[in-house]
C-alpha cells in the first residue's frame, strides 16, 4: 500500500490533478468560463476517446514485449474502407470489412515480428508506410464520403448521442463491487486472508456508486467516451485479474523464461498484435462515423500520442510491465494540455514544446524512482 | 610463506553497514582487513551479504554506514568508475558481458581509445591467454557461448584492466574441475606478483586451499576472521550456519527396475547438434549427465524438453508420445531448471509467487481463468520453507534476492509443480554448502516420489552423490555409461576429456 503512493505508481494521477487545478485557476483568473464546466469536460473526454482506445492496445502490445507504430495508419485504412463500402454493403458489412482488413494487417505485423524474427520497429514502420500507400490507392488520393446520406446517418447514429456521466460512474461502482464479490466468493475458502484488498475494492466501489447516484458529475458524455470506458474496463480486468494478464507479463518480461515454463510466446505476442489491428480498425470506424469524410492522412500522428500516453502511464518500452488505466490518464494529460492551451489562448506554438517536455520529464521521474527503489541494483 | 606476504593492509573495511530501501539489513558493522598480495576468502550462507560487500567495494552500492580504506587512504567509492580508477576490478556473480559483441571486444570494452579495439589488442589477448593457460576463440560472439566460457571471458576482462585489487564473486560456479584449475593457477600467479584478491565462493575446500585468510559472514555480520591455516571445512560450516551438517558421501546403487520406463527417448536429433539420442529413464531413477563445458549437456536437455526443435525421433512419457514445443512438454509432466537463472528462468517483473506458479498457474485458478492468489501464496510459502529461501516472503521481488536464493526459487517452481520428469541443469550453482546438501536430498526425495530425474552438473562429485547412473557426454552425444558405485570422479574426468588429450597427443 505504501508503494501505491510512490511517484512511480501514482505520479500520473498527481500530474493530472495538478494540471487540471492549474488550468481551472488560470481560466478563472482570466475571467474565462470555468475549465471544469460540463461542456468542456465532456469535450475533453470526447477528444481522448480515439487516442485513448489506441493507447489501450499500445499498452498491451508494449507489455507483451512488442512495439507498434502502424496503428494510426491502420485506423485510417479502417476509416477509408468503412466509408467506401457503406453504400454497397450497408453499415454492418462495411464495419465488418474494415475490421477484418485491419485485423489482417495486425496479424501480418505479428507474424513478421514473431515468426520471421524481424524487428518490430522496422516491420511496423514498413506497414505504416505501405498502409498509407494502400489508402491512397483505394481512395485515389481523394477525400471519401458516403454517397447516400441515409447510410451515413445510420453510421453516425453509433457516435451521435450522449449518456449522463453519473450513470457511467454508477456502473463503474457496480462493476468494482461485482469484482470484489466474485473474488470473495472464489476465495472464501482461504479465510483470514480475504480481508483488506477485497474490502478496499468493495468500499471504493460503494463510494463510486454513491457518487453516481448523487448525480455527480453533472456532465453528459459522448458515445465515443462510453466505448473507451468499455474497452478500458474489459482490458483492465483481463490484464489485472486473469491468467492471460500474468502470462502476458511473463512473456514480455522474459520470453525465454516464459517459453521454458511451457507458455506459448508466439500466441501471447501475435494475438495482441491482431487485436491491436482490430481496435485500430474500430477507431477508424468511429472516426469515419464522426466526420463522415475521410482523407488519406486521417488519424495522422495518433500513434505517437498513443505511445506517449502509454509512457506517461508508466508502461515499460522493454516489456513486462504496464497499466491500461494509467495509459488513459496519460492520454488525458496530453489532451488536457492541448485543450488548455487552446482555451487560454496560450499560443499553439508553445503547445508541442511543452508536450514534449512533459513526456521526457515523466519518463525521467519513472527512471529515477525505479533507480532509487533498487539503489543501483542493476546486476 | 605467511610471513613473506600479507603484512601490508591493502583494503580495510571499517564498521560498514548496508540497509536496502526495502528495509533489508544486508550488512551490519562489518570490519575486515585484506593484506596486499593475498587471496582473501569471503564465505557465508546464501543471503549472508557477500555480494553486497563486494558491490560496496566495487562502487555499485553505497554503504549506509562505516568507511573504507584502500592502501591506507580513506576512499569514497561512489561509482564503479571511481573504483576502477582506485585499481579495483570486479567479476560480478551475474556476468555483465555484452552478448552481441565478440570475446575480444568484450575484454577490451572498458579500455580507452578511438578504434573499436585498441591497437595490439589481439596480441595482448594472446599474451594473456598464454599467461593463464586458457585458449578461446577471440571472435566468438559472447551470446552464443556457454555460461562457463563467459565466466572465463569475464575473468580475462578484469585481468586485462590491470587492476591490483580484484574482487571475484563466485568465479568458479558452473566451471568444471579443469577450468577451475585454470582460474586457481591464474589467481596464484597474479597474487605472487602482488595483486590482491577478494574471493567469494561456496566451495569451502577450494577457498581454504587457495586463500591465505578467510572471513565468514552470517546474517550480515563477521563471525569468523582468521588465517586459512587456522581453520578447516567443519569450522567454516559451523561458523556459516551455526550448525554441523552432514555433507554425506553415500552413493546410490543402481536398483534393477522392471516394467516400462517412465521416459523413453528414441533417435532424437535437433538442429542444435544432438544426433540420434536414445535413452530410457525409470520412475524414481536419477540419471547424471557428466560432461565438460560446451560438451552439449544443456543441448541434450533442450532436446528432451522440446526447447530446441526436434527434427527426428520421439519422446514418450509412460508410453504416450510428447508433442512438439515446451508447452506440450510441460503438460506431459516435464520440468526444467535451466542453466542461466536470470536469462532463462526468472521474470523480474513478477513477485516470487508469480515466478513459482508460472508453469502451472492454471492449477491455482478458477476455470483456468482467474488466478487464485491465496492459493499461489500458500503454495509458495510452503516451498519457500521447504527449500529455505531467505526472502521477504512470497510477495517479495526476485530482483532483491541474493544469487543463491534466486537459484532456489527456480527449484521451488518445480517443487510446487510436482513434475513427473525433472531436468536439472546445474541446479546447485551459487548455492551454499548447507543448502546444496538440502537440494541434493530434495532431488532424492523427488525421485523417491516417482519422478524421473536427469541432472547435469559440473561437479561430478555431486552426481556421484545423487545419481544412480552417470552418462558421460562429449560432442553432444552420450559416449559412456557408468553405474555410480563402480566409478570415480577421476574416471569420469578422463572419459569426458579424452578427445582433447588425443588431439594434443596427435
Ligand atoms: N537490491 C536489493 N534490494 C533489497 N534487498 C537486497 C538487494 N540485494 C540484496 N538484498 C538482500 O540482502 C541480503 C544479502 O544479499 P547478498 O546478495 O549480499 O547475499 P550473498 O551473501 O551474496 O548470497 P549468495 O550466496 O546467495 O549470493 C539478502 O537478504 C538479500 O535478499
Ligand atoms: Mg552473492
Amino acid at each position: 500500500m505504501r508503494e501505491a503512493a510512490s511517484p512511480a505508481n501514482s505520479g500520473v494521477i498527481y500530474a493530472l490533478v495538478f494540471l487540471v487545478l492549474a488550468l481551472t485557476i488560470l481560466s478563472d483568473a482570466k475571467g474565462l468560463p470555468s475549465y471544469l464546466s460540463p461542456i468542456n469536460v465532456s469535450n475533453v473526454f470526447d477528444q481522448v476517446a480515439l487516442v485513448g482506445m489506441l493507447a489501450v492496445f499500445t499498452t498491451v502490445v508494449l507489455i507483451s514485449g512488442n512495439f507498434d507504430i502502424s496503428i494510426a495508419a491502420i485506423g485510417g485504412l479502417g476509416a477509408a474502407i468503412t466509408l467506401l463500402l457503406v453504400d454497397e454493403l450497408g453499415v454492418a458489412g462495411a464495419v465488418l470489412a474494415a475490421i477484418a482488413a485491419t485485423s489482417a494487417v495486425g496479424m501480418f505485423n505479428g507474424f513478421c515480428v514473431q515468426k520471421l524474427g524481424i524487428n518490430a520497429f522496422i516491420v511496423t514502420l514498413g506497414t505504416l508506410t505501405a498502409v498509407r500507400g494502400l489508402i491512397l490507392v483505394i481512395t485515389d488520393g481523394r477525400t471519401v464520403i458516403a454517397d447516400d446520406p441515409a447510410n451515413y446517418k445510420r453510421l453516425e447514429s453509433f457516435v451521435d448521442g450522449f449518456v449522463p456521466a453519473p450513470a457511467l460512474v454508477g456502473l463503474i461502482g457496480i462493476a468494482l463491487i461485482a469484482v470484489s464479490a466474485v473474488q470473495y466468493l472464489l476465495t472464501r475458502r482461504y479465510q483470514g486472508q480475504v480481508g483488506q484488498n477485497r474490502l478496499l475494492l468493495a468500499a471504493s466501489g460503494a463510494v463510486v456508486l454513491l457518487v453516481g447516484l448523487s448525480g455527480f458529475p453533472p456532465v453528459r458524455l459522448t458515445y465515443s467516451t462510453l466505448y473507451l470506458f468499455g474497452l478500458v474496463g474489459t482490458v483492465w480486468i483481463v490484464l489485472r485479474y486473469t491468467i492471460v494478464g500474468r502470462r502476458l507479463q511473463a512473456v514480455g518480461g522474459n520470453p525465454e523464461a516464459a517459453r521454458l515454463s511451457g507458455i506459448s510466446v508466439d500466441r501471447y505476442r501475435i494475438v495482441p498484435s491482431v487485436l491491436n489491428g482490430s481496435v485500430a480498425g474500430l477507431v477508424g470506424v468511429i472516426y469515419s462515423a464522426r466526420l463522415g469524410a475521410v482523407d488519406p492522412s486521417a488519424l495522422h500522428g495518433f500513434e505517437l500520442t498513443a505511445i506517449a500516453a502509454a509512457i506517461l502511464g508508466g508502461t515499460s518500452l522493454f516489456g513486462g510491465h504496464g497499466s491500461v488505466p494509467k495509459a488513459i490518464l496519460g492520454a488525458l494529460i496530453l489532451i488536457v494540455l492541448r485543450n488548455g492551451f487552446n482555451m487560454l489562448n496560450l499560443g499553439s506554438n508553445y503547445q508541442q514544446l511543452v508536450e514534449g517536455i512533459v513526456i521526457v520529464a515523466a519518463a525521467a521521474v519513472y527512471v529515477i524512482a525505479a533507480q532509487s527503489a533498487s539503489q543501483g541494483g542493476r546486476h | 610463506m605467511a610471513q613473506e606476504v600479507g603484512t601490508v593492509p591493502c583494503v580495510e573495511v571499517r564498521k560498514v553497514s548496508k540497509t536496502f530501501p526495502n528495509g533489508t539489513v544486508a550488512l551490519s558493522d562489518v570490519s575486515l582487513t585484506v593484506r596486499r598480495g593475498t587471496v582473501h576468502g569471503l564465505m557465508g550462507a546464501n543471503g549472508a551479504g557477500k555480494s553486497t560487500l563486494l558491490k560496496i567495494l566495487s562502487g555499485a552500492h553505497t554503504p549506509s554506514g562505516g568507511w573504507l580504506l584502500v592502501n591506507g587512504q580513506e576512499v569514497a567509492l561512489s561509482s564503479p568508475v571511481v573504483a576502477n580508477r582506485a585499481g579495483i576490478a570486479t567479476i560480478h556473480q551475474h556476468i555483465p558481458l555484452v552478448p552481441t559483441l565478440n570475446v575480444i571486444e568484450n575484454i577490451f570494452l572498458g579500455s580507452e581509445g578511438i578504434g573499436r579495439l585498441p591497437l595490439g589488442a589481439l596480441d595482448r589477448f594472446q599474451t594473456l591467454c598464454g599467461h593463464i593457460g586458457y585458449e578461446t576463440d577471440p571472435f566468438a560472439i559472447v551470446g552464443s557461448l556457454s555460461i562457463g566460457v563467459r565466466q572465463m571471458v569475464a575473468i580475462m576482462q578484469a585481468l586485462m584492466v590491470g587492476a591490483d585489487i580484484v574482487l571475484m564473486d563466485e568465479p568458479t560456479a558452473s566451471l568444471n574441475e579443469n577450468e577451475r584449475e585454470i582460474v586457481f593457477r591464474t589467481v596464484r600467479t597474479l597474487a605472487t606478483g602482488g595483486t590482491t584478491f577478494i574471493y567469494v565462493s561456496h566451495y569451502i575446500e577450494e577457498v581454504l586451499s587457495l586463500c591465505t585468510f578467510v572471513t565468514v559472514l552470517r546474517d550480515g555480520r563477521v563471525v569468523l576472521d582468521c588465517a586459512a591455516a587456522d581453520t578447516d571445512a567443519e569450522g567454516v560450516i559451523e561458523a556459516m550456519t551455526g550448525r554441523r551438517i552432514d555433507r554425506g558421501s553415500a552413493r546410490n546403487a543402481a536398483t534393477i527396475r522392471d516394467g516400462a520406463p517412465r521416459l523413453e527417448i528414441t533417435g532424437v536429433s535437433t538442429a542444435a547438434g544432438v544426433r540420434d539420442l536414445s535413452l530410457n529413464v525409470h520412475a524414481g531413477e536419477v540419471v547424471g549427465l557428466a560432461g565438460l563445458l560446451g560438451s552439449g549437456r544443456s543441448e541434450i536437455l533442450s532436446a528432451l524438453y522440446g526447447a530446441d526443435r526436434r527434427v527426428a525421433g520421439t519422446v514418450r512419457v509412460d508410453g504416450r508420445l510428447v508433442g512438439r514445443g515446451t508447452g506440450a512438454a510441460v503438460s506431459a509432466g516435464f520440468g526444467l531448471v535451466p542453466e542461466d537463472r536470470w536469462a532463462q528462468g526468472l521474470v523480474r517483473q513478477l513477485p516470487i509467487f508469480g515466478n513459482v506458479t508460472l508453469p502451472k498457474i492454471s492449477r491455482h485458478s478458477f476455470w483456468s481463468i482467474w488466478p487464485q492468489r491465496e492459493s499461489e501464496v500458500a503454495t509458495t510459502e510452503e516451498v519457500i520453507g521447504a527449500i529455505g529461501i531467505v526472502s521477504k516472503g512470497p510477495h517479495g521481488l526476485v530482483t532483491e534476492l541474493s544469487g543463491g536464493n534466486a537459484q532456489k526459487v527456480l527449484l521451488a517452481r518445480w517443487l510446487a509443480a510436482r513434475p513427473e520428469i525433472l531436468l536439472l541443469d546445474e541446479p546447485t550453482v551459487g548455492v551454499d554448502a548447507a543448502a546444496k546438501a538440502d537440494i541434493l536430498a530434495l532431488v532424492r526425495t523427488f525421485a523417491e516420489q516417482g519422478t524421473a530425474v536427469i541432472m547435469v552438473s559440473s561437479e561430478f562429485e555431486e552426481l556421484l552423490h545423487v545419481a544412480e547412473r552417470i552418462l558421460v557426454v562429449r560432442d553432444k552425444a552420450i559416449v559412456a555409461t557408468r553405474v555410480t558405485t563402480e566409478t570415480t570422479v577421476e574416471e569420469l574426468m578422463l572419459l569426458a576429456d579424452r578427445p582433447e588429450k588425443e588431439a594434443r597427443a596427435a
